[in-house]
């Protein structure tokens, strides 16, 4: 019995009635990529190229909001699992597993003091590193 | 060159990780895969570079864990909410020494915070705790992690406050530092 595959169709955005204006500063490499893309998918301008790159992002996007893998199989059957770190970022539940910490008396007291207290200021090494 | 955070790999190579640590070297090469799949006691997140994306250079492993209100001192409890404290255990970060010195640990622990507030959003957590060594203890410290008094181990346990936490993204996105 052939194996059933599901395609779906990727709806492109609708384009808005007042068109705002996008623009990008792009590496020489990436520039490159981008002027490839366009040959190979025949697309005309940097407008239709951005269109498609935002329908497949979304597309992305929804499929891993959703929990869905996206995977990319060869002909033998070969699976790999597409993994963006700033697409797992929308996937729910970074599901962590439980496990059991052992603590002293005085730990759990100055732990409960701290839980207690208002919370302190985050330093500026904190605030880089929550940057994007 | 770009280096890329994501989750370990069954086929991400590990062997030649060598941060200088024996335990932290042996725990990526010998349980990590094992404790993420099999056993599910830590989820180890790995930095790879673009153009060896197989071959980690640094890792950090997180679990999830809560303490029992009953756990705490009686005379300790009072001003918290009645109901057991959910954390975050940051179990393990370490960096290849071959790539020390780049950022690596800062990227690292970024992600790691950064993990501790979504899954505060999504299954709540209050703080996130470390078992620094000793060596390690003053870099916490610059990310704002106290040092938790009275443990009789080697390492030095550390706390550092959800809201402490997310004060930071909001000021960042706020465009305050």
């Amino acid at each position: 019995m052939p194996t059933r595959v599901q395609t779906r169709t990727i709806k492109r955005p609708a384009s808005p009635l007042r068109k705002p204006k996008f623009q990008a500063d792009l590496a020489p490499v990436e520039d490159n990529t981008v002027r490839s893309l366009k040959q190979e998918l025949q697309l005309g301008s940097n407008s239709d190229f951005l269109s498609e790159a935002i329908a497949l992002f979304q597309w992305a996007v929804s499929e891993r909001k959703q929990g869905h893998k996206i995977v990319s199989e060869t002909a033998a059957g070969e699976k790999r699992v597409l993994v963006l770190p700033r697409l797992e970022r929308v996937a729910p539940g970074a599901a962590l597993p439980q496990v059991k910490i052992d603590w002293t008396e005085a730990e759990l007291e100055h732990l409960a003091r701290l839980a207690r207290s208002a919370p302190a200021s985050p330093t500026e090494a904190l605030v880089r590193a929550m940057r994007g | 060159m770009a280096t890329v955070i994501r989750r370990l790999e069954e086929n991400d190579s590990v062997e030649s990780f060598d941060c200088g640590d024996g335990p932290l070297n042996s725990y990526l090469r010998e349980h990590a895969w094992n404790n993420q799949q099999k056993s599910s006691i830590g989820v180890t997140y790995v930095a790879v570079e673009e153009a060896a994306p197989r071959t980690v250079i640094g890792y950090f492993t997180v679990a999830s864990a809560s303490l029992a209100k009953d756990a705490l001192p009686r005379k300790a409890v009072r001003g918290l909410p009645g109901y057991d404290l959910p954390m975050i255990l940051l179990a393990r970060l370490a960096v290849d020494r071959r790539f020390a010195g780049r950022g690596l640990g800062h990227a690292l622990l970024s992600e790691a915070l950064k993990i501790a507030v979504r899954v505060s959003e999504q299954v709540g957590c209050r703080c996130v705790i470390v078992d620094a060594y000793s060596t390690a203890v003053e870099w916490y410290q610059r990310y704002g992690f106290i040092a938790i008094e009275g443990g009789r181990g080697s390492s030095h346990r550390m706390y550092l406050d959800i809201r402490t936490i997310k004060a930071a993204q909001q000021s960042r996105q706020s465009g305050q530092v």
